[in-house]
């Protein structure tokens, strides 16, 4: 690099010295300023910039001192590198050119190559300055730059994110307002019949990379949700989705939920996350929901395992749900907080409304200083009354609504196997705009009709193994056994809507292959007694207008009815 | 060095063994042990001496599975400490590789 | 004898840098001096002192003037121990050594600008 042609500011009372160190220094190819007192030091810096100063110390008007405090407050971040000219000897002279922001000496009498040795070093130290600082604002441009972004995605995430239920009242989370950029997810929302899809993910990575794949999976899940679809099928159709969307080493970690506020049950799916945990109101073993399955967009569509557990719930008991960067939390020691001391915050909890200060306690604890990138989520078992999911919003005009058809279907066992009719047929009972009002209570009906038709009349299931948890348990089990090994049977499905007055009404006429049951002898049993099992057939009768079944309970037939639309 | 890999005599098993943190530091050396060998009927992922795995660790397994054949690959994971096991055991990769 | 008042490599060094403005540094020198020496002696305070010997202190040593530039030095020593008696003896000696210097200066832009 060819020495840099500089403008120089020399400020020097003698005239010989000045005279001698301006031939000096242009003759080793710089422009030259000259001052002969501080004052007009500072003046012809503050007017013409120059890069580089030499000061006389001891100068009329103002000293260079004072002059060269005054050019390095000018100068700003920049460095204005100054030398002072002297033939000062004594330290304390010294430290006070220093003081005042110099950063070199030269004696006199000037040598020249010494002069231009040291303006060299100088102007590199000068350059070195500018590249900093210049660095410095590129990087706080880019960051500045960047944090806007993620303040935009985020913006349009949330909208996405929080399109669900996430401030329904038996909810409460904490996660740090920057979790989709750490890959946290978490999302809840009410499907069509009331109960309530719940996911708590995480991917892989940081960053832009572990937001990507959660706009998609957020689309899928409340889309899904919304259609009526299940676990199974929303979780095929999310693992399919990031699959092929995702690089081979990305994936999400993800916990899933449906629950069942009227049925008193959760489905759960857990594939890669910490397990989450089922707690009880008087402070009992935790029940943990276990990882059983490998991370969302690992597997192939047709390697993938959609099978959930099934568990019981009681009012009042509570699901916790968080991300591994509580376990995953070590002290200076490399030693993991780990899940035996997570559980025993669980059991020590008194008050359930304290229960998440006391889990970032312990970690606090433990680490010497908190985290803000955890995600914690608990869901309160509530009486479904309490809950009051929105009504569905239709994308139609609301003008055209069919009001005089009927439909049959007849489901065989190769396609209950694998195939849930109902959202296709939810979607199609949706066109009846008098019924909508009633959507939430028609989609819970339906349900029921369905998984009674097919558990109990199908595959032949006895409800009154559910009357306790391991029952419980034991029923699910059987239930993906004897759907595995289904091959005959059926559903058959008829609808019926007609014109009445200026409503109208809908009959849904549900059949299966089974033995059938005695109607009279279960509607007959007390409420207490129906505990677990006969849920079902209350809610069925609570919800539609008018219930009868037929040919030995083999055969049900159920009304709903709409007056005209306002 | 934190990634050395080996190659049977006969050319069909390569051991690669992980050192210390196996985290995203950790990429470009992992992914060269296997690139730079033409492909093994079998590997060996040795994680005697890794301390520590994180989830980047996990894709970068999935990129070897990926790059051995995939869903024919045979990867086993060996000498996993307890803790390294219980991040693979949530994760379930045992259903992916032979895990000991 | 010179030699003992200028450094002449000094002066050759000087002429090398200032080229054709050697003559000019020259009467600058001469005209500069004149004006430190009133400095000396008409200065009210030990600091004015100071600071009038340190500058020419400073501008001789550049012209190579040795023996001025280090008479300037005692003196700027000396003003920061009072008192100042017998001071004038020491600014007496300036004079003496600059009458000196002056004529060399004087030759030495005789010889330069008649070639």
């Amino acid at each position: 690099m060819p020495d840099a042609v500089l403008t120089v500011l020399i400020a020097e009372d003698s005239a010989t010295d000045r005279m001698l160190l301006a031939r000096i220094v242009s003759k080793q190819g710089h422009a030259v300023l000259t001052a002969e007192n501080g004052e007009q030091a500072v003046a012809l810096f503050a007017e013409q910039r120059p890069q580089l100063v030499l000061l006389d110390a001891l100068m009329p008007v103002m000293d260079g001192f004072e002059a060269a405090r005054q050019i390095k407050a000018l100068a700003g971040e920049a460095l204005v590198p100054i030398i002072f000219l002297t033939s000062l000897s004594e330290e304390e002279a010294l430290v006070r050119c220093l003081e005042a922001g110099g950063d070199d000496f030269l004696a006199k009498p000037y040598s020249p190559v010494i002069l231009a040795a040291k303006i060299k070093a100088m102007d590199r130290l000068r350059r070195l300055q500018a590249t900093v600082l210049e660095q410095r604002d590129q990087i706080a441009r880019h960051h500045h730059h960047l944090l806007n972004e993620q303040r935009v995605a985020k913006a349009v995430f949330d909208k996405v994110a929080h399109a669900g239920c996430l401030s329904s009242p038996n909810i409460r989370y904490l996660q740090s307002p920057y979790a989709l950029f750490n890959g946290d997810l978490l999302l809840a929302a009410f499907t069509p019949s009331g109960d309530m899809h719940v996911l708590l993910g995480d991917f892989t990575g940081h960053g832009l990379p572990a937001a990507v794949g959660a706009m998609p999976l957020a689309e899928v899940f409340y889309g899904m949700t919304a259609k009526g679809y299940g676990l199974a099928e929303t979780l095929r159709e999310m693992n399919a989705k990031l699959k092929r969307i995702l690089p081979v080493d990305m994936f999400c970690c993800a916990l899933l939920l449906n629950l069942s506020f009227s049925r008193r049950m959760v489905e759960v799916w857990n594939g890669g996350m910490p397990d989450g945990y089922v707690l009880d109101t008087d402070g009992g073993e935790p029940l943990p929901l276990v990882s059983r399955h490998l991370p969302l967009g690992v597997l192939a569509p047709e390697r993938f395992d959609d099978s959930t557990q099934v568990l019981p719930l009681a009012l009042g008991q509570r699901l916790f749900l968080l991300s591994d960067g509580v376990v995953d939390t070590s002290d200076d020691n490399d030693q993991l907080f780990g899940v035996e001391r997570l559980r025993r915050v669980l059991v020590a909890n008194r008050q359930p409304e304290l229960l998440f200060e006391e889990v970032l306690g312990a970690l606090e604890a433990f680490r010497g200083c908190c985290r803000d990138d955890v995600s914690l989520l608990e869901i309160g078992i509530v009486d479904p009354d309490a809950l009051s999911p929105p009504p569905m919003t239709y994308s139609d005009s609301g003008q055209c609504a069919p009001l005089d058809w009927s439909s049959q279907f007849e489901f065989r066992a190769d396609t209950l196997k694998r195939f849930n009719p109902l959202p296709y047929l939810l979607q199609l009972l949706q066109e009846i705009h008098g019924l909508r009002t009633q959507s939430g209570a028609l989609h819970s009906v339906l349900n029921e009709l369905y998984s009674n038709a097919l558990e109990h009349g199908v595959l032949g299931l006895d409800s009154a193994l559910k009357r306790d948890a391991r029952g419980f348990a034991e029923y699910y089990r059987q239930r993906n056994e004897r759907l595995q090994a289904l091959n005959s049977g059926y559903i058959r499905l008829r609808l019926r809507v007609e014109p009445q007055g200026l409503g109208g009404r809908l009959i849904i006429e549900v059949e299966d292959s089974g033995k059938g049951f005695d109607v009279n002898k279960v509607l007959g049993r007390p409420l207490v007694e129906q505990g677990l099992y006969g849920r079902g057939l209350n809610l069925i009768r609570r919800l539609s207008r008018h219930v009868e079944w037929a040919d030995e309970g083999r055969r049900v037939c159920v009304e709903f009815t709409w007056e005209a639309l306002a | 060095m934190g990634v050395i890999s080996e190659l049977s005599q006969d050319g069909k098993k390569l051991t690669i063994k992980v050192k210390g943190r196996f985290d995203f530091g950790k990429h470009q050396e992992f992914r060269e042990a296997y690139e730079r060998n033409a492909q093994p009927a079998s590997v060996v992922v040795d994680l005697k001496e890794a301390t520590y795995l994180d989830s980047s660790a996990l894709g970068m397994l999935l990129l070897l599975r990926d790059h051995v054949g995939g869903d024919d690959s045979e990867i086993r994971v060996v000498n996993t400490s307890s803790d390294v096991r219980k991040i693979l055991a949530i994760s379930n990769f045992d259903k992916l590789f032979d895990i000991s | 004898m010179s030699d003992i008042h200028i450094d002449r490599n000094v002066l050759r060094d000087l002429q090398e840098v200032m080229e054709e403005g050697y003559v000019c540094l020259l009467e600058t020198f001469l005209d500069d001096s004149d004006k430190r020496l009133s400095q000396l002696h008409e200065a009210k305070s030990a600091l004015e002192l100071g600071h009038a010997a340190h500058s020419f202190k400073g501008s001789s040593s550049n012209m190579g003037a040795l023996a001025l530039a280090a008479l300037c030095q005692q003196l700027e020593a000396r003003v920061k121990q009072q008192p100042l008696y017998g001071i004038e003896d020491l600014i007496n000696q300036i004079d003496r050594e600059y009458e000196v210097v002056r004529h060399l200066y004087a030759e030495e832009r005789h010889r330069v600008s008649i070639g």
